[in-house]
């Protein structure tokens, strides 16, 4: 499922983040890497998705995050 | 000579400790060839001076952007004689990427865990003697913000530079021969490298915080759809209103100036038979241009404590968070948010607040954005003169008037330069970090601000002296009476054109001052329609005191219509902000072109408008 599409404290682990090379390098640098464990904080309707991830919390524009395929983790 | 660089994050706390190191033996220029600012400055530790060099602000140094090619070149070179890396101790796992982007460059190095503060008040530790075993490099743990601890930064680098250590480990990167050398499957698995090489490093030696983050008590309202915008709002006021108590002492005390100064040095010069041209000059000039130039600079202090304080507590990221949807409408991203919000107070502070942004494309169109944004002295000056011509409901038409014309602005502005500054395919929506709420350092906070203030205020000096002499000596007339000065002449010999704008020579030369200072409006009304007073004398008087208000109300309503009076409200409203407001664009964008670019912009769109507005009212307005 995309990142866009999980719900407030939902956990899931980072499948794709797509190939816009320039994307990429960004958000590889803020520390969203394939595989890595996140926690969806909030995700409100035409908010950036909030998401904490090595400790940070991070803000990602809504559209980016439909580009972030994720795998949904239980617990 | 030694040469020390710093490298870090945006967040790491680097200009902070810039800034703390330098002081004001700060160098501000450009990198050769490049719209990219370079800062640099000295200081000396036991008799021997250290060049600070701060690298452009990035996330990584594997990037293609200016600022990137310019910091892995600068490394590279060995110009630096170590290479300080910053990193934020409260996100250590993040913000360690630097280091991991910067263990390929093989360059003496040492590591600063910056914000120790923070990290210590989430509960987070940090065993920084076994982070620097196994790293091979010197690590220390620091808070930049409280001012301490500087002795020992400058002990340490003086050591390292004698004897430096390298990185003795490095993320296992897949061999750099390839062909394609930015796969976006090459990104991806140097990305896990890199990361899994900071897993490993700090392995043990730091205790992480709970797994699950909890949003905490503000954050429960600020970080809402609804009500998070109208706390931001509400603070961003309040904000303002905390900007007008500082400024308010250093205002008054700048207000007396001209009096002051004015007569004694008028009664000097007229003893000893000076020209009164020059008498002019000293006595009414200058004085003038000194409150002109304190207050505004003033006012630029207030702004930055305001919105320093707000930025140091953690507010203005939420506010960025708030209002991503709506500036991505613009071609903007959140982080535009602080810059345009403070352009209502001061479009100086605006402009110079556009350095969060992650591009110069950015940059600049928010630049473009902020100028389009009404700041508070065309707040203290357009319902003045609406009054004099409309009733109370009338005054609050015009305002909502220009309320809703500023949004049109904002969109034009980012239809024209948009694509050209921030190419659609370049377009990154936000990715930004909202840092913990944390304390304010206020020493801190105060001196950046009074850094910026006092840099403003010599500029402010030159460029407003300079044309205000040009000014005055246009507008200067030896009668006293208008019609004998040169700006008279020049502006009734242009008036067919300037009607067109629906402008007379009167409300025209109104409009060429309000677009050295908001504040002069007033001033020149009074002078070319009630012709008491010289232009010159009152053009650059931020007061606009002394002006008989009802007066200078029945002249202007029986010599201009209402529809051209509203028509020069707009385009005063809309045109180039203030002088200063140019001088800092152009300082903060290097661009001599897209300076120009944006005054030609502003005052071509300002006269479409007045035009425009005066051709729809004529027929109403008479």
């Amino acid at each position: 499922m995309k990142l866009s599409e999980m719900k407030a404290d939902g956990h899931g682990t980072v499948r794709s983040l797509g190939k816009d090379e320039r994307f990429l390098k960004r958000i590889t640098s803020i520390g969203l890497t394939e595989g890595a464990g996140f926690q969806v904080v909030k995700n409100d309707r035409k908010m950036p998705v909030l998401v904490y991830v090595r400790e940070t919390l991070l803000a990602l524009n809504r559209k980016d995050c439909e580009k972030i395929e994720v795998t949904e983790v239980k617990g | 000579m030694n040469c020390i660089a710093l490298l870090g994050q945006p967040n790491s706390g680097k200009s902070t400790v810039f800034n703390q190191l330098t002081g004001s033996r700060q160098h501000v220029g450009n990198w050769p060839g490049k719209t990219v600012e370079k800062n640099d400055g000295t200081y000396s530790y036991n008799n021997e001076t250290y060049t600070v060099v701060d690298l452009p602000g990035s996330y990584g140094l594997s990037g293609n952007s200016d600022e990137e090619i310019i910091t892995e070149k600068f490394i590279k070179s060995g110009e630096a004689d170590l290479v300080c890396i910053l990193v934020d101790a409260s996100q250590l796992e993040r913000s360690m990427y630097m280091l991991a982007d910067f263990a390929s460059m093989d360059a003496p190095a040492i590591l600063i865990l910056n914000m120790m503060d923070v990290a210590k008040t989430q509960g987070k530790t940090i065993n920084d003697r076994k982070l620097s075993e196994r790293l091979g490099i010197p690590v220390l743990p620091f808070t930049a913000a409280d001012g301490k601890g500087f002795e020992g930064l400058k002990k340490l680098i003086a050591e390292e530079i004698k004897k430096p250590h390298k990185l003795i480990t490095a993320p296992e990167i897949a061999s750099k021969e390839a062909g394609d050398n930015n796969g976006s499957e090459k990104l991806l698995s140097e990305g896990t490298a890199k990361f899994t090489w900071i897993s490993t490093i700090l392995e043990g030696l730091t205790n992480k915080a709970g797994k699950d983050y909890k949003v905490s008590g503000f954050d429960r309202i600020m970080l809402k759809p609804f009500w998070g915008k109208v706390m931001t709002v509400l603070i961003i006021l309040a904000g303002f209103l905390a900007a007008m108590l500082i400024m308010s002492p250093f205002m008054s005390v700048a207000g007396m100036l001209p009096k002051l100064l004015g007569g004694p040095i008028a009664g000097f010069l007229n003893g000893l038979n000076v020209h009164p041209w020059l008498v002019s000059v000293f006595s009414l000039l200058i004085p003038n241009t000194l409150y002109f130039c304190i207050s505004m600079s003033a006012f630029v202090f207030g702004v930055n404590i305001a919105f320093g304080f707000l930025e140091e507590i953690g507010f203005l990221a939420r506010a960025a968070y708030q209002f991503d949807g709506a500036l991505s409408k613009l071609g903007l991203q959140g982080k535009a948010v602080a810059p345009i919000l403070m352009g209502m107070g001061c479009t100086i502070g605006g402009a110079s607040g556009t350095r969060v942004m992650d591009s110069w494309g950015q940059k600049m169109l928010t630049m473009m954005v902020v100028w389009a944004v009404p700041c508070a002295s065309i707040w203290s000056v357009m319902p003045v003169i609406s009054s004099m011509f409309f009733p109370v409901w009338g005054t609050a038409l015009v305002c909502i008037g220009i309320i809703a014309y500023i949004f049109v602005l904002m969109f034009i502005v980012s239809r024209v330069f948009g694509n050209k500054l921030v190419p659609e395919d370049a377009r990154t929506g936000m990715i930004m970090e909202l840092p913990p709420y944390h304390k304010a350092h206020w020493r801190y906070i105060i001196k950046e601000a009074w850094i910026k203030c006092f840099d403003m205020f010599k500029r402010a000096i030159r460029t407003v002296t300079l044309v205000s002499l040009i000014f005055w000596g246009f507008s200067f007339s030896p009668s006293g009476n208008v019609e004998s000065s040169l700006l008279y002449r020049i502006g009734t010999f242009i008036e067919p054109v300037t009607k067109f704008f629906g402008m007379s020579w009167r409300t025209f030369m109104a409009f060429i001052s309000a677009a050295f200072a908001k504040e002069a409006v007033l001033g020149t009304l009074n002078a070319v329609f009630a012709g008491q007073s010289n232009v010159a004398d009152v053009a650059f008087n931020a007061s606009g005191g002394g002006i008989d208000k009802l007066a200078l109300s029945q002249i202007m309503s029986q010599t201009i219509s209402g529809a051209e009076a509203l028509a020069f409200m707009f385009a005063c409203t809309f045109s180039v902000p203030c002088l200063m407001a140019l001088s800092t664009t152009y300082r903060e964008s290097h661009s001599l072109k897209w300076t120009a670019k944006t005054a030609g912009f502003y005052i071509g769109a300002a006269l479409v408008l007045s035009c425009i507005v005066y051709h729809i009212a004529a027929p109403f307005l008479g």
